[in-house]
């Protein structure tokens, strides 16, 4: 089959030509981008890529074109020496640009960590950076933020209501707030000086043993009641909550302590226990004494008819006043339970309090054999006009008179006197003896029914009892202290009403 | 005993070498077609090394840019033009399937002496390579050009 050569020739003469100028135009490529990023790795590869290529292109150009030069000019012999060496060198040259292109995925590898330690140090660079530009402002803003911190925490320590310790595991005192300091009556001086420890404080030295054995094995102690003793030797019942903090380095660990006084509860607590039980037997009382007064009545009404009907000196008749004698008894009795019982609300009138204890001195002077009795008054005239239930102040001031004539027997000294406590709204009326005075065991019971000293027939143990309801009716309260054979002393608080609560 | 024995055996080793010389052959020789076939399994190793380039540019979606892109063309048009070539050295250098003869400066003939006469036209056509080779450069030149444009405009470029 004949063919034109013409197409052959120019293909593969222009082809040659062409093949060597992109070979060139490459290499100039890829030399900017190497001069650019000298340090990209991948433009060294694409470098040696393109050189491998420019030499093949430039090999295999040149023979080719030498060829048709050769057969153009009628020596194709001179081109069948050359040919055999032209074709060698041709083939290593693509056989080297295929080997160098079998490297791509090791060089991109390669290529792919040093971006990522390059983007490292890029990062490290710039917080490097940030911190040397900002260092005076992080360190002030953290110094502050450390500042308002440390204030809020020591806020909460100093003004804080409830004891706050901090103890080593030894318990010697690391720190006290200062209400803690007030608790325990020591100043914050000795607590520093004193190289206090808090087992110290423990009344019972098992309660210590018991908290710190939590602490160590639990790594806390929650609400234990322990009986703590101030400076002053006094005892107050606590509830103790700790927990074990072993330091931000594990260095020396401490214990913190949260301690509230529940002596004020305690106290609470027994008012109300004593409460019930004053109601509780004032309800049974009134029950008793409402069935018993209306028999007695009528036995009174009879035996009174019986001694109408008798002689005076007959001994019956004297049998019946001593009936008579000991039913009144009775009644007087049942009229004080009833009295103790009903807790009607006390008829409130304004009255002077001081006028009130006047009035009742008279009437104990007029109807007591007082004679050898000093009764001294030292009033405040500063006392407001009072809302209160006359009759029965009155009342519940005779009991105490009655009970200190009592207590002083034949002769003593009776003091009574009135306070205003304008800060707190209320009056102290105070009654005090100067008698045997009342022992220590029965202190506590001296409010409750029928309790009595005295001998059989001569009190009925309940006229504190009475007393004590009137006065908390009124809202007000009833303390005592007394020391065997020195005296007592009664304090009667009562509140002022203002003229708004008046109102209400 | 034994020594004498191993003593006497390698004396007779070392008289039959330096007494009976022969030639050793040691050196194979290359002539004939053998230049032919290193040629081919180059062209063939080329083709393989362009398929490998094609599939980590495209595993590594270095595709989606249009600077690896032209470069993923030049290592197609190598494949073409490495199979054009290899066709070309086996119908005439290696199987002499093709006798080609001058007629003159601007004619020749090209006859199939054992194979359908197509094949004269087939071999007239390959041998038209630089069709295929100087796109597969010119693609290399476009690829990298884009790649220094995409470095200029703040890119990694190989990343």
């Amino acid at each position: 089959m004949i063919l034109p050569y013409i197409p052959i020739w120019t293909v593969d003469f222009i082809g040659a030509i062409l093949m060597i100028v992109f070979g060139f135009l490459c290499l100039k490529m890829i030399w900017q981008l190497k001069n650019r990023q000298p340090d990209n790795v991948i433009w060294t590869y694409l470098l040696w890529f393109c050189l491998g290529m420019a030499v093949f292109a430039i090999s295999r150009s040149a023979g080719h074109i030498l060829k048709q030069l050769f057969i153009l000019s009628g020596n194709s012999g001179l081109w069948a020496s050359i040919r055999p060496f032209s074709g060698a060198v041709n083939t290593m040259t693509f056989v080297m640009v295929a080997s160098i292109t079998l490297f791509f995925e090791r060089v991109w590898k390669i290529h792919q960590i040093d971006l990522k330690d390059k983007q490292a140090l890029e990062q490290a660079h710039g917080e490097l950076l940030y911190l040397n530009q900002n260092l005076e402002k992080l360190v002030a803003d953290r110094t502050e933020a450390l500042a308002v911190s440390e204030h809020k925490y020591r806020r909460i320590f100093e003004n804080s209501r409830d004891m706050i310790l901090v103890v080593t595991n030894e318990g010697y005192i690391v720190d006290l707030n200062p209400l803690g300091c007030e608790m325990l009556g020591y100043t914050d001086a000795d607590i520093t000086a004193l190289d206090l420890r808090f087992q110290d404080f423990f009344v019972h030295q098992d309660d210590w043993t018991s908290v710190l054995r939590s602490v160590e094995s639990q790594g806390f102690v929650l609400n234990a009641e322990v009986e703590l003793k101030r400076i002053d030797g006094s005892h107050m019942q606590s509830l103790v909550t700790g927990s074990l903090d072993r330091g931000l380095r594990c260095e020396e660990a401490t214990i913190h302590f949260l301690i509230k006084d529940i002596e004020a509860i305690r106290h609470m607590e027994k008012q109300m226990a004593q409460a019930d039980k004053l109601a509780s037997i004032g309800q049974l009382s009134a029950g008793i004494a409402h069935e018993i007064n209306n028999p007695l009545g009528i036995i009174l009404g009879y035996t009174q008819l019986l001694i109408r009907g008798e002689d005076q000196d007959t001994e019956r008749h004297e049998d019946l006043r001593t009936i008579e004698k000991h039913v009144k008894n009775c009644k007087a009795i049942v009229e004080d339970l009833l009295n103790f019982a009903r807790s009607s609300a006390p008829k409130k009138e304004r009255i002077r309090i001081n006028r009130v204890i006047e009035e009742v001195v008279e009437f104990f002077r007029h109807h007591g054999d007082v004679s050898g009795i000093d009764i001294r008054r030292v009033f405040d005239p500063a006392v407001p006009p009072m809302l209160l239930d006359e009759k029965k102040i009155k009342q519940v001031l005779i009991n105490f008179l009655m009970n200190a004539r009592h207590a002083v027997g034949d002769a003593g000294i009776i003091r009574l006197s009135t306070r205003w406590d304008s800060e707190a709204g209320r009056v102290l009326i105070t009654v005090a003896d100067n008698g045997y005075g009342i022992d220590k065991k029965n202190l506590s019971r001296i409010f409750d029914p029928f309790f009595t000293t005295k001998p059989t027939g001569e009190g009925t143990g309940l006229g504190l009892s009475v007393s004590y309801g009137i006065i908390i009716n009124h809202g007000g309260d009833i303390s005592v202290s007394s020391k065997s054979g020195k005296g007592t002393v009664f304090t009667i608080i009562l509140p002022v009403e203002s003229p708004a609560e008046e109102a209400n | 005993m034994m020594a004498i024995l191993y003593r006497i055996i390698r004396c007779v080793a070392a008289a039959t070498v330096v007494l009976l010389p022969a030639p050793a052959l040691a050196t194979q020789g290359h002539g004939g077609i053998e230049g032919v076939y290193v040629h081919q399994f180059g062209h063939i190793f080329f083709i393989v090394a362009m398929g490998i380039l094609i599939f980590w540019l495209r595993e590594r979606r270095l595709t989606e840019k249009s600077g690896w892109r032209y470069i993923q063309y030049t290592a197609f048009f190598f494949i073409l033009w490495n199979l054009d070539a290899a066709l070309v050295h086996f119908l005439d250098d290696q199987t002499h399937l093709i006798r080609v003869t001058r007629i003159d400066s601007w004619h020749i003939d090209i006859t199939a002496e054992s194979g359908p006469p197509w094949l004269a036209v087939v071999y007239y056509c390959a041998k038209l390579d630089h069709l295929l080779c100087v796109p597969a450069l010119w693609c290399l030149y476009t690829g990298l050009k884009r790649l220094l444009a995409e470095t200029a405009a703040g890119g990694e470029g190989g990343s």
